[in-house]
């Protein structure tokens, strides 16, 4: 490295740079193309995916499944299908968040987001709000009840 | 020097001064009395969140208005006026030129500051630094939103005249036997930083005059009753602030490309790649703003074509980096506190940026969005890497604005007390994140991860407390009773000049 | 340059190719659906082990660098630009 010392104060960068560089590139095109592999699999709702409405508002959760039940504070749904839920707000934006099932996506007012889920494993897992709504955010929480098959 | 308190000047004088080093001095001070003040705001946040339950703050909208006048005062009333500061101190200096290009221009520049932290600090708005709507526009409470909104357009217009003062000083007041290309490394940084600012802000401008129209319910913009659409706000809001990070960091690691190469004895390993990395940065920075929409619904397409645009401008963050080892290389450097800050800075910049190219991820938001992986992640930069080189820079120009050296053991205490505090907060925090902690809450279930987290972090805050206390102090009993520096080399490196342009400035 | 770039491509490339053929294979049937928590977490362990292995270099680096070139080291010699005294 001594020839780096000498005199090279501007003018052109020696090869370890290049290098460097080109190592911190080709890292990035991998998490780029990980990333983006990885979300177009997610992304993929299965056809026959049952559909949940979930309703955000200040400050409490409304789930309202496809045959018209109706649900508050608590979402019951069965191991092993698919649901798609369709998310909005009545009011501000929210943020629906089943942390232990990665499932995220914005509640806003005047729009409909969409993100599908198949829960593997019985048992109930917390629901809460992941966008800043005012007073009672840091409460804004629902249970997931997922159930066995039939039961 | 021009804090000179044994000998103090009458105070109007500087109050009423437009020469660049009064000016600088009167944006040093403030910015750091609002770096203490946002600091003991997080201090109170962190006791609330020491363990679940009530503790300290007796209701949720307390605790909401403390986290958003928390992160609006220490961005907008610290980080980018103590850039401003060492920028009217030294960018003269550096261009060789005798004051700023407008003087008058720059003393009303700073004067807006004091007001809009009044308005900011009175109103103490609930809404989050970002003022989301809908909730900024229908739910937030006046008249504290509104006097946010008042005190953010005028900073914004303080930074937007400061910005053109930079970029006229450096391009045209330039002394004409200096070609941009010699130009300090540190005057680049003020002149990227500067253009981000006159590109970025006039949208948020925009954005802020909306967000009142529609609070006024005069219009729609954002509220979808009317026909509106509260994602347009974040796009307005995320086109300035993603360029505007980089506004923040960018002048510190310009003070970063200072300390290196004069605690190492030897210049900059190459100062093209140093220019080359800012003006890339200050391009790229404006292809990425809505990664910080991911969770909003948008399409496959646009979180790609954001994430590209985010991993794009990596490698100009990954030069600077490989520019301050490679200068170190080969050095024979001198340990004084400055050095210690700029070193740790790099430290905890490569794991914010790490971070961040995590966070690039589309599918990994799914993980973080909104959760303490966030917090931890962003303050790895504002404190891990804007703070620390600023810290840095302070104790660095400690000297050149007093006259006398700070307490050397104390500066190096502070730094170990807040390196180790700061990965106590803050890499906790990530791992907090990946748990499921939501950011911005006053309370929060007792689930045993999170509550054991909590603590440590809450700890670590108070490290960080405690060595800002010491700060203070040696900041305050040094300006008066400090041994008085050698003016020429107060570091004992060894060079002819402390500052190199000094001695070529026929000004100074 | 082009070439490194280039390679950085095909580098992805190769890591396409065999995880979208486990995903053209997997089933859209019940039962036989995506995990999107093992999809997730795996792409974020993968990333962590990249960026704590770039971490560990690039700390390591800073702390050879530091006790290397500190002053009090043995070994340390003045730079060539302390006789004319401007750096």
């Amino acid at each position: 490295m001594k020839d780096l010392e000498n005199g090279k104060m501007s003018g052109h960068s020696n090869w370890p740079e290049w290098v460097y560089v080109g190592v911190v590139i080709a890292l990035l095109c991998y998490v780029g193309a990980e990333a983006w592999n990885i979300e177009r699999i997610v992304e993929h709702v299965p056809a026959d995916a049952e559909v949940i409405q979930v309703i955000g508002q200040q400050w409490l959760w409304t789930f309202e499944h496809e045959d018209g039940t109706k649900e508050i504070g608590e979402l019951h749904v069965e191991k092993g299908k698919a649901y798609k839920f369709e998310i909005t707000s009545k009011d501000v934006i929210h943020s629906f968040n089943i942390h232990d099932y990665v499932v995220l996506l914005d509640a806003v007012p005047g729009k409909i987001n969409t993100v599908w889920f198949s829960p593997t494993d019985a048992g109930e897992f917390p629901i809460q709000c992941r966008e800043y709504c005012g007073l009672i955010h840091y409460n804004m929480r629902a249970t997931l009840i997922v159930e066995d098959k039939g039961a | 020097m021009v804090l000179e308190l044994q000998k103090p000047r009458p105070i109007w004088q500087i109050m009423f001064s437009t020469h660049h080093t009064d000016v600088g001095l009167l944006y040093l001070i403030t910015s750091l009395a609002f770096m203490f003040m946002g600091g003991a705001l997080a201090l109170i946040l962190r006791l609330e969140l020491f363990a679940p339950g009530t503790q300290i703050i007796a209701d949720s909208m307390t605790y909401n208005r403390i986290f958003t006048v928390h992160g609006t005062t220490l961005i907008f009333l610290f980080i980018l006026p103590s850039a401003s500061a060492f920028g009217n101190y030294l960018v003269p200096i550096m261009v060789r030129y005798k004051d700023m290009a407008y003087p008058k221009l720059n003393a009303v520049a700073f004067w807006m500051i004091p007001p809009a932290g009044a308005l900011i600090w009175l109103g103490f708005a609930d809404f989050t630094w970002y003022a989301y709507p809908t909730y900024s526009v229908i739910s937030a409470p006046g008249p504290a939103a509104d006097m946010w909104i008042f005190g953010l357009k005028i900073l914004g217009v303080s930074s937007v005249l400061g910005a053109i003062n930079f970029v006229v000083t450096i391009l045209k007041c330039k002394h004409p036997d200096l070609p941009l290309s010699k130009l300090p490394l540190l005057a680049w940084s003020y002149l990227a930083s500067s253009l981000i600012i006159l590109v970025a802000i006039p949208t948020f401008a925009a954005a802020l005059l909306m967000l009142l129209t529609d609070r006024l319910g005069a219009t729609g913009f954002f509220n979808p009753l009317m026909g509106g659409d509260p994602i347009a706000y974040q796009h307005l809001f995320w086109f300035t602030f993603h360029p505007e990070v980089y506004v923040l960091v960018i002048p510190a690691i310009g003070f970063m490309y200072e300390i290196f190469p004069r605690f190492s004895r030897k210049p900059i390993f190459s100062h093209s790649s140093g220019v080359f990395a800012f003006v890339l940065l200050t391009i790229v920075g404006f292809a990425s703003w809505a990664h910080h929409m991911y969770a909003t619904g948008m399409s496959f397409t646009e979180k790609t074509v954001f994430m590209v645009g985010t991993l794009a401008a990596v490698p100009a963050s990954a030069m600077h980096t490989f520019n301050f080892l490679a200068t170190m290389w080969g050095g024979r450097i001198k340990f004084a506190t400055p050095i210690m800050w700029a070193v740790g800075g790099i430290a905890l910049f490569f794991s914010a940026g790490a971070g961040g190219v995590v966070n690039s991820a589309m599918p990994l938001d799914f993980i973080t969005h909104d959760s303490y992986w966030v917090v931890g992640h962003f303050h790895l930069f504002v404190m891990g890497t804007i703070l620390f080189g600023t810290v840095g820079f302070i104790y660095y120009m400690f000297p050149y604005v007093t006259g006398r050296m700070y307490n050397e053991m104390w500066g190096k205490v502070h730094f170990i007390l807040s390196f180790v505090g700061t990965v106590m907060v803050f890499f906790t925090q990530h791992i907090l994140g990946l748990f499921g902690m939501p950011r911005r809450v006053y309370d929060y279930p007792p689930f045993p991860e999170w509550v054991q987290m909590n603590i440590i972090i809450s700890i670590g805050a108070f490290i960080i407390g405690i060595s800002m206390a010491i700060f203070l102090a040696n900041l305050i009993y040094s300006s008066a009773k400090g041994k008085p520096a050698n003016m020429d080399d107060p570091f004992g490196l060894g060079g002819k000049y402390y500052f190199p342009y000094q001695a070529k400035n026929p000004h100074h | 340059m082009k070439a490194i770039i280039g390679l950085g491509l095909v580098l992805g490339l190769l890591v396409i190719l065999p995880a979208a053929q486990y995903v053209l294979a997997a089933g859209d049937e019940a039962g036989e659906y995506l995990d999107r928590r093992v999809e997730i977490w795996g792409l974020f362990y993968r990333l962590m082990i990249v960026a704590f292995t770039i971490g560990t270099v690039v700390s390591g680096t800073i702390v050879w660098l530091v006790l290397r070139f500190r002053e009090s080291n043995p070994k340390a010699k003045p730079t060539e630009y302390e006789g004319s005294g401007e750096w």
